[in-house]
């Protein structure tokens, strides 16, 4: 399990700056033409932030714990799926940490990365007054560690993670419904679910991660979508 | 008569109808009592609280997915309808959020008046509060006079912000206008009044025998559930946790002020109501200090038409008037948020019902869903 979730994270420090040739297999053969660019994918931009707490976690999990950079001096750290829960208690139980509460649990969607998922915690220190994101990769359902075992309060959060983006909490003690109607398909926060409208239209504009309205029209519908394509 | 009675204990179709055992009672989602559409199933065991159960969501309106559909400046009204009786610190929550992912640093001048007016809606919020608690509670007539006193601060926001309720309060980057003319000595006015006003309130209930008995001791949620739950404001301040947003990660220059952070001990009903109380004192206190050290200055920072903040993630939260309100921002370099998640306060808040309500009576429960302060606006998003 760790392999799988090591293999993706590894060519993002290489792919930062430099987006355009990330295709490495026919990097020496003459660009083509380039055909739309294609959707951006979805990288924090801004500096690594060191401090105690990062240290801390650097030393005690080495390189499973990972600095994302961010545009605002915020510390963050990408943690590998199957160490999270470890994380989350040392987090909470280390003197030098001491995060014992979770601010904030949620979740976000980029229909365009390599997996698809993030579950972003925001920790924070009522005793040292300091603050920590802590952010993990899923694909599509891939089930996801419960954090009520490490905090209580993590329920209701998770479970309107669940609600919005399907992201399963595996141990969730009750992952039910919670904000939504009981009979409701789909997951309202995901990309492809279209602001209003009907599940057709959700299929038809389910490319790009971006849900378009089309006109019946194919010629025009194409249109559309490719200036869809340019635009982002 | 004798031979009955034995009868019954043995195979009589009525031993079921005697025999003791749970009920389940619907609280809401129509009740007077509930501030909105919650509802609570409640398990009895006679009078005596076994589980309960929060449904909510019949207020949601999908607010964070319309966001995405809108561009940064466009998306700042909606958020104001969220918690509705703190309007202006909801909309101080995402405007702060978006300046911190931009870099633009807020005109001293534009900050003070951010205090201004967060602390108003602080005071406002805790009034109604305050009334519509009473209410719950037995108390009918602290509501009068507690909307006697918000109508004074809405006739404020009025004057200056053209809104009473949802006013948009403040532009990405600082705030829109100065005072208007003559606002600042009927501000003062106000504050100069308003300590009285709550020594009123106080007579009428905290040492009210009735009120005692119906709030001291209920609803009891001690330091470190309370942590573990993630409660904030005066739900966790109630149980002696010192953790104010405005102390912890001061924001919009509230370090600059003198101020104390009410706590409670016992983490019951009553102390809550204390800890608000309290705290609407201590607002009077920052909005003088911060009308009194007006600093000049430009009213806006730099920033552009078009917003198009850097590509990432930013968190920023404010001490709102239910407690710690979160905005998370995601931008993907465009000029409509990516993502925004709203870590609301009243909707965490009310994960402890569960902890507060077992073990005591069906009557109290009502006092306890007061004594949380949810605004299902926020709770149901």
């Amino acid at each position: 399990m760790t392999d799988e979730t090591k293999t993706p994270e590894t060519p993002k420090p290489a792919g930062d700056a430099p987006e355009a040739p990330a295709a490495p297999p026919k990097a020496a053969a003459p660009a083509p033409p380039k055909a739309p660019p294609g959707p951006k994918k979805w990288e924090p931009t801004g500096t690594v932030v060191e401090n105690d707490v990062t240290t801390a976690l650097k030393e005690r999990f080495g390189e499973a714990v990972q600095g994302v950079p961010s545009p605002c001096g915020e510390a963050t750290v990408l943690v590998e799926k199957g160490l999270l829960l470890d994380v989350l208690a040392f987090l909470r139980d280390d003197p030098r940490t001491a995060m014992n509460y979770l601010s904030d649990l949620t979740a976000a969607h980029y229909p365009v990365n390599d997996r698809k998922f993030e579950v972003v915690y925001h920790l924070f220190s009522l005793e040292k007054k300091h603050a920590l994101r802590v952010k993990v990769k899923l694909d599509d359902r891939e089930p996801c560690p419960t954090a009520t075992k490490v905090w209580p309060g993590a329920d209701w959060m998770e479970r309107e993670a669940h609600d919005m983006f399907g992201i399963v909490f595996e141990g969730h003690p009750n992952l039910e419904v919670i904000l939504l109607p009981e009979d409701f398909e789909g997951h309202p926060l995901r990309k492809e679910y279209p602001l209003g409208g009907d599940q057709e239209e959700m299929i038809r504009g389910n490319r790009y991660g971006k849900p378009v309205y089309l006109p019946d029209d194919l010629e025009e519908a194409r249109k559309i979508l490719e200036e869809e394509r340019h635009g982002r | 008569m004798a031979a009955d009675r034995t009868d019954l204990s043995v195979t009589s179709p009525l031993r079921e109808v005697l025999e003791s055992r749970e009920v389940e009672l619907n609280l809401g989602p129509q009740h007077p009592a509930t501030h909105g559409v919650y509802r609570a199933i409640v398990r009895l065991d006679g009078e005596k609280v076994v589980g309960i159960k929060s449904v909510i969501g019949y207020l949601h309106r999908g607010i964070e997915k319309w966001a995405e559909y809108r561009t940064w400046t466009q998306a700042t009204p909606i958020f104001d309808r969220l918690d509705y009786l703190g309007a202006v610190l909801n909309c101080h929550g995402y405007v702060g959020a978006v300046e911190k992912i931009l870099g633009v640093e807020v005109p001293k001048k534009a900050q003070y008046i951010r205090v201004v007016l967060d602390e108003l809606q602080r005071i406002a919020s805790h009034l109604l509060w305050l009334g519509t608690h009473g209410l719950d509670v037995g108390a009918q007539s602290v509501l009068f006079y507690a909307v006697r006193e918000r109508e004074a601060i809405m006739d404020l926001f009025e004057a200056m912000l053209g809104q009473r309720l949802l006013p948009n309060a403040y532009p990405i980057g600082g705030v829109r206008f100065d005072f208007p003319r003559g606002w600042v000595p009927v501000c003062r006015k106000f504050l100069a009044e308003f300590p009285k006003k709550v020594d009123d309130y106080e007579t009428l209930l905290t040492t009210n025998r009735i009120w005692v008995q119906r709030t001291k001791g209920v609803g009891v949620v001690s330091a470190e559930e309370a942590v573990a739950l993630s409660l904030s404001g005066p739900t966790l301040r109630g149980s002696g946790v010192n953790f104010d947003v405005r102390k912890a990660i001061p924001y919009s220059s509230y370090e600059d002020f003198d101020f104390e952070v009410p706590l409670g001990q016992n983490g019951d009903v009553y102390d809550r109501y204390l800890c608000r109380i309290r705290e609407m004192r201590q607002s009077v206190r920052i909005i003088q200090q911060a009308l009194d050290g007006m600093p000049e200055g430009e009213l806006k920072g730099k920033v552009g038409r078009i917003i198009r903040p850097p590509m990432g993630e930013a968190y920023f939260t404010v001490e709102a008037a239910k407690g710690q309100l979160g905005y998370y921002i995601v931008s993907d370099g465009a000029e409509k948020p990516w993502r925004v998640h709203v870590r609301a306060p009243s909707f965490i808040n009310l994960q402890g019902m569960e902890t507060m309500c077992k073990g005591g009576l069906i009557a109290d429960v009502v006092a306890v869903i007061g004594s949380i302060d949810i605004v299902l606006g926020e709770v149901d998003r």
